[in-house]
């Protein structure tokens, strides 16, 4: 569904990723993991357009969006949860959402999904009417992915959806996820929560200094002696 | 629709004492000709209602779509032009003038849109400043639009409805605010519409607004472009009340500055924040003057302005309509 091949990614003259390739395939739950700085957030703003790569292309579907602007590249069908949650703070929980459900247009989808989001996370339903800023960190993040999907994307990308979050609420957020996956939807997670993602997901790729460098089964490569090293600790 | 009209009349969505306090202002108004006989307390109410006017339609780019805006007058100055020199010229009806007016000057704000809006917040303001203060220039060296000594209307045996020339004010007050109420409804349906949404969204999250697949320039390139549109309206009107126009006199920067000042004073980004703002502002600026006398040249009023601008930059940067939100969550 997802073919990154080889893209290599400057800001300004400093280069961020050297060479980064990877694929995600449709139903599947990919997590990307790495360290600080390695490259994940510029990598899935690459995809979404906001960054151009220098060279290296990135193939959706068989189209080439490689370097086209976010408004075409969220038509065909990704959807990116940028980090830190960034959710539209003086409108409301439902205006937030029906924001997300701007590429349709029909009323009815609208409703639906609508529904969905609702019931994928109860605790946005009773906080419908609420401005979006007085919700707490967990639920500006649910939030955030709910309207992410108000699109019902093909692709969903999901930019560290832990990070600041406590431990509770990492764990919902983990719970969360596996409910979309068993939905069947395509996943490509971003995550510094190397152990919680990679049981998760599918497959899994490293990613060190803008460089893929190790890829395989999520539990597979939970087990491996670069992650064990690099991340765990062990 | 169905549900255009109602998106335009309906204020369901808003709390109880707005609708009261909406139709209460709307009583006064309506009364206010046959309540005051003072010939200056008029004038004060038809500024009030056209610098209103003024202050929603600059509260499109301005407040819901949080780009500062500081050459406002130039559209102000293309509707004013445009029906002064129609009639000058051609003899053209005043409701002709008024849409040719807002199609030059929203064609304009397109245009110089394309490469304003690749500046971001102070770059941006500089550059709508300088704009207007160009075409400032350019009218007052241009010949056909009557240069720095402006156009002057011959004067019509009233009242005229094809020419919109009254001798009483008393038209001109339901004239200017039979434009105004337009303005907000408008406005009314402006904010509930899918634009208007989108342009909340990017005033408050670029980054975000693209994610959802908002393309982010075009709707600032839009929402600037209709901005320019509403701003010729009271321009047209302009013209036909005081019958004599020169571009110091509806394209300068202090009147640039008193519409978005009149807008963020009152609370840039909620539907009423424009109306307080002027109502405070605009019989202020009157009174002041009036009071002042030749001190007004030397720019005491806007010094007046400074502190103002100050405190609620300090205190409240949502405005006056922000201390009210925040009062009436305490209450």
């Amino acid at each position: 569904m997802l073919k990154v091949n080889q893209i290599k990614v400057h800001y300004g003259r400093i280069p961020a990723l050297h060479e980064v390739s990877f694929e995600v395939k449709e139903g599947e739950l990919v997590a990307m993991v790495g360290a600080n700085g390695a490259g994940k957030s510029t990598t899935l703003k690459a995809i979404v357009g906001a960054l151009r790569p220098v060279s290296g292309n990135i193939e959706f579907n068989g189209i080439d969006i490689t370097g086209k602007n976010s408004a075409k590249i969220v038509r065909l069908g990704i959807t990116y949860v940028p980090e830190a949650r960034h959710i539209f703070g003086p409108l409301t929980v439902e205006e937030n959402l029906l924001l997300g459900a701007f590429t349709l247009d029909s009323k009815h989808d609208i409703e639906e999904r609508l529904d969905h989001v609702y019931q994928l996370f109860p605790k946005l339903n009773e906080r419908r009417t609420q401005k979006g800023e007085t919700l707490s960190g967990g639920e500006q993040q649910m939030l955030a992915i709910g309207r992410g999907l108000m699109s019902n994307p093909k692709l969903l990308m999901l930019d560290e959806p832990s990070l600041g979050l406590m431990p509770k609420l990492v764990t919902e957020m983990f719970k969360a996820i596996s409910l979309l996956k068993e939905e069947g939807r395509t996943i490509l997670l971003v995550e510094q929560n190397v152990r919680e993602a990679l049981e998760l997901a599918d497959r899994g790729y490293i990613l060190q200094t803008g460089r893929t460098i190790s890829s395989g089964q999520g539990t597979e490569l939970l087990e491996s002696e670069i992650v064990k090293k690099a991340f765990l600790g062990l | 629709m169905r549900q255009v009209l109602k998106d335009i009349f309906s204020f369901e969505d808003r709390p109880r004492f707005e609708r009261i306090g909406f139709v209460v202002f709307i009583l006064i108004i309506l009364v206010f000709p046959w309540m005051v006989h003072s010939a200056y307390g008029r004038v004060v109410m038809i500024k009030f209602l056209l610098f209103a006017l003024f202050g929603l339609g600059w509260n499109l780019i301005g407040g819901y779509g949080g780009q500062v805006d500081l050459g406002q007058a130039k559209n102000v100055g293309f509707g004013a032009y445009a029906t002064a020199l129609m009639m000058f010229w051609w003899n053209t009806p005043f409701w002709v003038t008024v849409p040719i007016g807002m199609i030059v000057a929203a064609a304009e704000s397109f245009g110089v849109a394309y490469p304003m809006f690749r500046l971001k917040g102070h770059y941006f303001a500089i550059a709508t400043l300088c704009v207007a203060l160009v075409w400032k220039e350019l009218f007052v060296f241009w010949d056909w639009t009557g240069g720095a000594r402006g156009v002057e209307l011959t004067i019509r045996p009233t009242p005229d409805f094809t020419y919109m020339q009254f001798g009483s004010p008393i038209y001109y007050h339901y004239f200017i605010f039979l434009l105004f109420i337009t303005q907000l409804l408008f406005m009314n349906w402006f904010r509930k519409s899918k634009l208007g949404y989108e342009l909340q969204a990017v005033r408050d999250n670029e980054d975000a607004a693209a994610s959802l697949g908002i393309n982010v320039y075009r709707t600032k390139v839009i929402t600037y472009t209709i901005t320019g549109g509403l701003g010729a309206v009271g321009g047209s009107f302009m013209t036909v009340y005081y019958l004599y126009i020169d571009p110091d006199f509806v394209m300068p920067l202090d009147l640039s500055i008193l519409i978005a000042m009149t807008v963020m004073v009152g609370g840039a980004g909620s539907l009423w924040g424009p109306i307080i703002g002027a109502a405070i502002l605009i019989p202020l600026d009157m009174y002041l003057g009036a009071w002042l006398g030749a001190g007004k040249r030397l720019g005491i009023d806007f010094m007046v302005y400074a502190v103002i601008m100050m405190v609620i930059a300090a205190r409240e940067p949502r405005g006056i309509w922000g201390i009210i939100e925040r009062l009436r969550k305490k209450g």
